[in-house]
């Protein structure tokens, strides 16, 4: 233990032989300076900012407990609503004698790819005051802002993130399980209770706690949806922008951040072991037993709802961007276009910093990658750090590139540099993940074959493994920058006049009411991520889906 | 003995595909019956048919004489081994064993004793508590046995059981299961691409061929009188010299005459079969005898057991298996005794 301890502090016999290789040593440096800077240390510098007072004030501010009660509440109503519905979906999507199976599966990633406060906004164009279903279909005067709304918006929104999860623990159970079980005197409905759910019950567990640190997160719906109603998430920008008070919002995210990683830690070292292996060979080729009628139905019906919930997001913001004035004049129009053609600096703006920070992501996470297969020291930090930014929100984020980059050595505020940064190392578990999954793939073989040959250090990096890794690349380039591109959460905090990225001029026009524009603009957005989406999947040959922490 | 199991005129169809083609089947109470075929034969579409997994395009199932040809799997009392064993990954040992009894809401009580008892059977005892992936490959197969067991099936299944077994294991749980089926008498339907587990185990084996149904026999008569050329080809290796009939019970082959045991008189062309082990190898020619070839030793392989050679003789060639302590070289002269009464007639198809 203690052996092992030191072994991984002091290089040992291989590490030493690593690191010999100049090349290679260099890019441990880089890659180990660059966590240090960009992950841990505006991790570190949030947390240390407020004075232990402040902490132990908390307790004390009615605005705090409050937020938090809230955040806590939600978090539990949305979690649950969003779990369920993505049950029904990853229950309808594996079983194809469920109809409709193959269209609600397409269906359900749709909201992966909206901005995320698209949800919250398309809703308020129809379920609102003025809303087009509400109000005009229905005859309801219904006020859509508050708990209310956010908990209807983040169980569409979130809900796909708990089916992903949940489709893969179901579609690893071998159907010859469940023909055992029928074989031995199981009716429909009891296949499905003792062996069907009950394998995917820690897969159900892994579902609820990466929807919950998303609800937590979740700033863009928050922001535009929960009207007085106060949220950790929400309360930071407040502070910072109504009040300057670094030190109030600094203390918010780093409540925030408590539970958030949390249930990350908790997902990652403790359901991910749970889950149960059933990968038994030959099971694959069998067809599934036939879906209990009932639960088939009833999946059917949760699913054919939500769906028509989920078209309506988009059809919502595409409507708006052509009418009149929202409300009032349901007549056709292109004007919004002129309004949000006038805000294109915004979208250069937003494009340029989605194309750098794909770029160092998927860089930082193919070396990273490659860093964290080899015999080196501190390589269990450098996979830590590595993963860590997928349970930090992004308001969090945010607060500690303020407070990290805005006094010299490294004085970032005002550039278009810290948005690129803060965004490439929040993205970063993704381009990371990515690239580990693709060299896991590279035969060790391979590449022992190449240092048979000579090849030694980053030379194998350069001609054994990027060749392979460009999908990589273009793995994580593509994730984070469909991210990146409709990020709030982070930007809020991080623009500057001279760098304004649409989605925060989107997030103006929405609070000063001008929902025509901002349909308009995001509609722009949308159009930017299909084609880009599209594109990267002429390259890679498969689809590419964002998801992850709002 | 009554039938237990009887198939009538089976088919089933994948898409385009024929799995199986009209295969019609009886199987006796207390028989231990097995479909031997190489794979994609159809022998695990029928074992799915029987289970109720699979519904047929035509035919008929029969339990005694209760029809079942539709009925779903829970209500047909067949239990059923997987290849894979299919174990409930999140139950225990006793859980899994005893998933057949909750199914049929056997009391609790009952169900425990029964479950101890068939965890004696197959050797369990102390396992009760352990989840699957903490036992051995044998131990697996051992708990997918039981579960099966307990609910004292109609007819047990079998789907490869020994597959996933390393060679020595395989053995040892072969001699057991045989040892075990005799004991209960249970009726059996046992599916395998393995002949020396086939010939084995069975009392009874139907050799299957792209979907049918080619010869039912007990594993001498398979064995010893295969009617065609798959059948004896498949169960054991063999030589095959095709030949005229020149006489009663004589053929010509190349540029020999052979006498043949099975006689006929009339005229044409025929198939005979002959395994390596039957035919006689001989340094001298001693008293000659019928079918006496004089050939020339082409090659020798050493498997241990025996000797393999292929000798050439006037245009045939033989695969003979000689002892190992025979000493046989390559290009030595040697004699061929082909017995008449082992040179069996097939079937072409």
């Amino acid at each position: 233990m203690l052996a092992g301890r030191v072994g991984a502090l002091v290089p040992g016999v291989e590490a030493r032989r690593q690191l010999a290789d100049p090349g290679l040593a260099l890019a441990f440096l880089a890659g180990a300076f660059a966590l240090a800077v960009f992950v841990l240390y505006p991790t570190v510098r949030v947390l240390a900012y407020p004075s232990l007072q402040d902490y132990l004030s908390i307790p004390h501010s009615v605005r705090w407990v409050q937020a938090a009660r809230n955040s806590l509440l939600s978090a539990v109503l949305s979690t649950t609503t969003a779990v369920a519905v993505g049950l029904a979906f990853a229950f309808a999507t594996t079983r194809p004698d469920v109809p409709g199976s193959r269209f609600f599966r397409a269906v359900a990633l749709l909201p992966l790819f909206a901005p995320p406060f698209m949800v919250a906004f398309s809703y308020i164009l129809l379920f609102g005051r003025q809303g087009l279903v509400t109000r005009h279909l229905l005859g309801l005067d219904v006020n859509i802002f508050g708990p209310h709304g956010l908990w209807l918006v983040q169980t569409v929104a979130f809900f796909p993130l708990a089916m992903l999860v949940i489709v893969g623990v179901l579609e690893s159970i071998s159907p010859s399980l469940e023909q055992a079980a029928r074989n031995l005197g199981a009716d429909d409905w009891q296949v499905t209770r003792t062996v069907t759910l009950a394998l995917a019950r820690p897969g159900i567990a892994g579902a609820a706690l990466v929807v919950a640190i998303s609800v937590l997160a979740d700033f863009g719906n928050a922001v535009v949806i929960a009207g007085g109603w106060p949220l950790l998430a929400t309360e930071a920008w407040f502070r910072m922008e109504g009040m300057a008070d670094l030190r109030g919002a600094s203390l918010v995210v780093a409540m925030l951040v408590v539970p958030t990683t949390a249930l990350f830690l908790l997902e990652r070292y403790w359901v991910g072991r749970k889950r149960y292996t059933t990968v038994t060979g030959r099971g694959g080729r069998l067809e599934r037993p036939p879906t209990y009628p009932p639960l088939k139905w009833a999946s059917f019906a949760v699913c054919g709802v939500t769906s028509i919930l989920v078209l309506l997001v988009y059809l919502g913001v595409v409507a708006g961007a052509f009418t009149a004035v929202w409300g009032r004049d349901w007549s056709f129009t292109l004007d919004h276009w002129r309004l949000a053609a006038d805000r294109t600096p915004s979208l250069w703006a937003s494009l340029r910093v989605a194309a750098g920070a794909g770029a160092v992501t998927a860089v930082a996470g193919i070396l990273l990658a490659f860093l964290a297969g080899r015999p080196l020291p501190l390589r269990r930090a450098l996979d830590f750090l590595a993963v860590l930014p997928g349970a930090l929100p992004g308001v969090f984020v945010g607060v500690g590139f303020v407070l990290a980059f805005n006094r010299p050595p490294l004085e970032l505020v005002g550039t278009p540099w810290i948005l690129i940064l803060a965004l490439a190392f929040w993205h970063l578990p993704l381009g990371y993940q990515a690239a580990a999954a693709q060299l896991q793939q590279i035969d060790r073989s391979i590449e022992e074959a190449a240092s048979n040959l000579g090849a030694r250090g980053l030379h194998l990096l350069r001609d054994v493994y990027l060749p392979l890794l460009s999908r990589a690349f273009v793995e994580g380039f593509t994730v984070s920058f469909v991210r990146a591109v409709t990020n709030v959460s982070i930007a809020v905090f991080l623009v500057s006049p001279g760098n304004v990225v649409a989605t925060f001029a989107i997030l103006n026009m929405i609070g000063n009411g001008i929902w025509g524009g901002a349909a308009a603009l995001t509609t722009m957005l949308l159009l930017v991520t299909f084609a880009v989406l599209a594109g990267a999947r002429l390259v890679v040959g498969r689809a590419l889906r964002p998801a992850g922490v709002g | 003995m009554a039938v237990h199991l009887r198939l009538v005129d089976v088919v089933k169809r994948f898409g385009a595909t024929t799995a199986v083609d009209g295969v019609s089947l009886d199987v006796e109470e207390g028989c231990f019956f097995t479909l031997l075929g190489p794979s994609g034969c159809g022998k695990t579409t029928l074992l799915r048919v029987v289970a109720g997994f699979h519904l047929p395009d035509r035919g008929e199932v029969f339990l005694r004489d209760r029809r079942i040809t539709h009925l779903p799997p829970q209500a047909r009392g067949t239990a059923m081994v997987f290849q894979e064993y299919a174990l409930f990954p999140h139950m225990t040992v006793e859980e899994n064993v005893g998933y057949g009894l909750r199914m049929r809401r056997v009391p609790a009580g009952q169900a425990r004793e029964r479950v101890r008892r068939v965890l004696e059977l197959v050797g369990l005892v102390g396992q009760e508590h352990k989840y699957p992936h903490q036992l051995s490959g044998g131990q697996q197969q051992r708990v997918a046995l039981a579960r099966a067991l307990v609910v004292e099936p109609e007819v047990l299944l079998l789907d490869e059981p020994l597959s996933n077994l390393d060679a020595k294991l395989r053995l040892r749980v072969r001699e057991e299961l045989r040892e075990l089926q005799r004991r209960l008498g249970q009726t059996t339907l046992y599916v395998t691409h393995d002949q020396e587990e086939a010939l084995a185990l069975s009392d009874r084996v139907a050799v299957m061929n792209a979907g049918r149904v080619l010869q039912v026999g007990t594993p001498e008569e398979v064995y010893l009188r295969p009617r065609n050329r798959f059948v004896a080809e498949f169960v054991g290796m063999a030589n095959f010299v095709r030949a005229r009939w020149v006489g009663p019970g004589r053929v010509q082959a190349g540029g020999i005459v052979l006498r043949v045991g099975e006689g006929r008189t009339s005229g044409g062309d025929v198939l005979l079969a002959i395994r390596p082990e039957e035919v006689r190898v001989r340094t001298e020619p001693g008293d000659g005898g019928p079918n006496l070839l004089q050939g020339r030793v082409q090659s020798v392989t050493f498997l241990g057991p025996v000797r393999r050679c292929t000798v050439e003789t006037d245009g045939l060639r033989w695969v003979v298996d000689v002892q190992p302590d025979v000493r046989v070289e390559a290009a030595q002269e040697v004699y061929l005794e082909v017995p008449p009464e082992r040179l069996r007639v097939v079937e072409e198809a």
